[in-house]
């Protein structure tokens, strides 16, 4: 397991070295794509590599000329880093820029400034009522694809976009295994190891994760973990686009809690529902793209709620209480949030929030509340 | 000598507010009437007006409600119902009232609205449908939502105005037939769109008095007679005032007299964003002493600029191309690159010395790359341009001090330029 962890910890330590890596050992293009719904799988078909853009590794400096300071952690850092040339091995990127307005920001910003050779903007429309959403989304599938031929010089077959889908596919259940196995083995992974696992898979050529987590789900099966005392099982939720600092996961582990799965976008989320390959492949990555759940409040999802959604996950897995990780100026999350508040109050559910930001954070006022939090569920 | 500027107030401005209360009143007193009550966000409140629905407008109600001075109380009450203070703040005013009057919580009257018995959502920003949702969620207001993709590049116009027609046509109209338990009535789309057509040919004659140096009038008094080209959509009370209202420019336009005392302005200025509805006062009061007069804006500019492409005989058809038609679609549905277009135009047209982007902290809509904009004009006009930061209603968000020395330093730069 050790061997695993180690290769998974050297990618995502520093992705930009990780990638350049790739792309010099593949002789292929790398295209980043912005978290959460641009589906790779068209970008893997045109034998490109699609990597998940990240929130980077270092204070925001250039990108300030920018963007404003109440833009979310993602967006400031991505813009720092696009403008500072630390994304230069880039040879494209596709932005969804319905997502939620800051991604609006993005086309014009990086066309000026980075003019990377490839650049495409996606619509991708909230799911709501009316065939003409579901023609709108195809067409703007289809649209995706053409530009990538343009670019590429090549068609995309439907056999190969298949082929593509499939071992995303596979990811996902190979995902979904070394979730399931830590649920039944709460502690064999750390939370930060398992977040880190789940970033790996949006960095690297899916085949090589593939393998990489064969072996790792044949080593966590193949491993007993012992009993660490009653530990009190907690459900994080949310960090929508983005992965949070692992210091943060290793204090509420620290503080007596235990993380048996999550619902957040570097986790859970990421590899939630698989696309059908029954027709056509264009089809089945916008019906995975409609699928309601996991509910996500930038897809404009109401007849369920996502306080439900989370308490069913917590009591699923026998948890006591619910984290609530909400990014710093993320529309999308704030403004569900005190729905999800008043949720978790009308069920008697335990519930915590905590802010988390880009740069300024002060962990010593997180690892209070988590600590208060950890005392009120019985975790101490 | 210092000259000392003063505003020189328009008379026809005065008449603005007793149509907007009325429209207000008209709607808080509804459902005592049994009329059916909307609620709209994006350009989706037409369709409630041409089936006889009173409809209130998002953008319009928190306009008002800042105009009123109800703004702070009503975010009160919002932030008390757990809404953070970094969401948008028209998000938040909605949300507050619908809890003041939920749980009794006594606000100003004339903030206070009926629950609608349909909400059209049009999502021109996401957060319009994150506000419907939480509506939706905490009042269980029935909600009919629709995508209106803001677009980023031209050549995606037409299949977006086919995406926006076919959501009109399919869900819109079908659904408000349902709710009014009627076919729906094109004769008075038609008829509402003919208003519009006559009150933006008339208000596109007042924007030329703008083009006067000095100016005959400001953004300030256009920004307060909006409501006719907007959500007054179709009363005919707005040809009135326009016609007034040209009248009245026409005159000082005669009689020589600018928009501020003494001799007119010394600055000619751009304002990007929304307009600080909840704070016009406050800012006309640093323009004004340093000579400063704000003509014209993107979002003012946003309604209808081109009145000739109305096309009545066919009004769902060109309800849609008003917003993605190719020649006539809204500045802020090709954004951000569409802005820059728009303000190059505004440079030339109204001999503009520089530009004020507002930003505004709790809404992004029009903050899209607006350093980006300030720089890509800058180096085309040699236009200066500065970012204010603040809100349209919550004065948390409002620093004086920062603005002040902003709108400072633009003067002084425009100062530079000129020696």
């Amino acid at each position: 397991m050790e061997r695993v962890l180690s290769k998974i910890t050297e990618v995502t330590s520093d992705p930009y070295a990780y990638v350049t890596g790739l792309k010099e050992r593949t002789g292929k293009k790398v295209i980043g794509c912005f978290p959460m719904y641009v589906p790779e799988e068209i970008v893997h078909a045109a034998d490109l590599i699609p990597v998940v853009i990240w929130r980077g590794n270092e204070s925001v400096t250039w990108g300030h000329a920018h963007v404003p300071p109440y833009d979310c952690g993602i967006t400031r850092s991505f813009v720092d880093d696009a403008v500072r040339g630390k994304l230069n091995f880039m040879d494209g990127m596709v932005f969804h820029v319905r997502q939620c307005l800051q991604v609006g920001e993005f086309p014009l910003i990086i066309e000026r400034n980075v003019k990377p050779a490839y650049q495409k903007v996606l619509y991708l429309p909230p799911i709501y009522e009316g065939e003409a959403v579901r023609s709108f989304l195809l067409d703007d599938l289809e649209s995706f694809k053409t530009s990538l031929e343009d670019f590429t010089g090549k068609k995309i077959s439907d056999d190969s976009l298949k082929k593509s889908i499939e071992i995303y596919n596979e990811n996902r259940s190979l995902l979904e295994r070394v979730y399931e196995i830590r649920r039944e083995k709460p502690g064999i992974l750390r939370a930060r190891e398992v977040m880190q696992t789940v970033w790996s898979s949006m960095l690297m050529l899916k085949e090589d994760h593939n393998e990489l987590l064969k072996e790792l789900i044949k080593d966590m099966e193949g491993k007993t973990v012992e009993s660490k005392g009653e530990r009190v099982k907690v459900i994080p939720v949310g960090c929508l686009c983005q992965t949070l600092q692992f210091d943060i996961l290793d204090m509420i582990e620290d503080l007596g809690m235990i993380i048996t799965d999550d619902d957040l976008y570097v986790g859970s989320r990421y590899f939630a529902n698989k696309a059908n390959l029954n027709g056509s492949p264009i089809e089945a990555l916008a019906d995975r793209y409609l699928t309601k759940t996991p509910l996500c409040p930038t897809k404009g999802v109401w007849d369920i709620h996502w306080g439900d959604e989370a308490i069913k996950k917590m009591r699923d897995n026998n948890a006591k209480g619910i984290i609530s990780i909400r990014v710093k100026y993320c529309p999308p999350h704030t403004c569900y949030y005190p729905d999800f508040k008043s949720k978790m109050v009308e069920e008697g559910v335990p519930e915590v929030m905590i802010e988390m930001e880009h740069e300024i954070m002060s962990l010593e006022g997180i690892k209070t509340r988590l600590q208060s939090f950890a005392e009120t569920i019985g975790g101490v | 000598m210092d000259v000392k500027y003063k505003v020189n107030r328009l008379q026809t401005t005065n008449e603005i507010r007793p149509l907007v209360d009325k429209h207000w009143a008209d709607l808080r007193t509804a459902k005592e009437r049994g009329e059916l009550v909307a609620w709209a966000s994006g350009p989706t409140f037409i369709f409630a007006y041409a089936m006889g629905m009173k409809c209130h407008f998002m953008a319009g109600y928190s306009a008002y409600c800042g105009g009123i001075g109800a703004g702070e109380e009503v975010l009160k009450v919002a932030e008390m119902a757990g809404d953070l203070p970094e969401t948008c703040s028209y998000h938040r005013l909605h949300m507050g009232m619908g809890e003041a009057v939920a749980r009794g919580i006594p606000i100003n009257p004339q903030a206070i609205l009926p629950m609608p018995d349909l909400m059209v959502a049009g999502r021109l920003c996401p957060e319009m449908s994150h506000y419907a949702e939480g509506l939706h969620r905490r009042f269980g207001v029935r909600v009919l939502p629709i995508d209106l993709p803001a677009v980023a590049n031209i050549e995606d116009m037409p299949r977006v105005r086919e995406f926006v027609y076919r959501q009109f046509k399919e869900v819109v109209i079908p659904t408000i037939e349902e709710v009014c338990g009627k076919p729906f009535d094109y004769d008075r789309m038609s008829e509402i769109l003919s208003v519009l057509k006559k009150v933006a040919t008339l208000r596109n004659q007042c924007w030329e008095f703008f083009k006067d140096k000095p100016s005959r009038w400001t953004l300030w008094d256009y920004g307060v007679s909006i409501a006719p080209v907007f959500y007054l959509m179709g009363n005919p009370a707005g040809i009135t005032y326009y016609e007034k209202l040209l009248k009245e420019l026409q005159e000082r336009r005669e009689k020589g007299i600018p928009a501020i005392a003494p001799d007119g302005e010394k600055y000619r200025l751009y304002w990007d964003g929304w307009l600080p509805w909840a704070f016009l006062g406050k800012f006309m009061r640093k323009f004004t002493p340093h000579g400063a007069v704000v003509l014209c804006g993107r979002y003012p500019w946003e309604f209808f600029p081109h009145p000739e492409l109305i096309d009545p005989e066919h009004p769902v058809e060109s309800w849609a191309d008003l917003y993605y038609g190719m020649e006539s679609h809204l500045v802020y549905t090709f954004s951000p690159k569409g802005t820059i277009d728009l303000i190059g135009k505004l440079i030339d047209d109204y001999s503009l010395d520089g530009l004020i982007m507002f930003s505004s902290k709790t809404c992004r809509v029009m903050n899209l790359a607006q350093p980006e904009v300030i720089d890509v004009l800058d180096k085309k006009y040699g236009i200066p341009g500065v970012i204010i930061e603040g809100d349209m209603i919550d004065s948390a968000m409002i620093s004086d001090a920062q603005i002040e020395t902003r709108l400072q330093a633009l003067y002084e730069m425009i100062d530079s330029r000129r020696r």
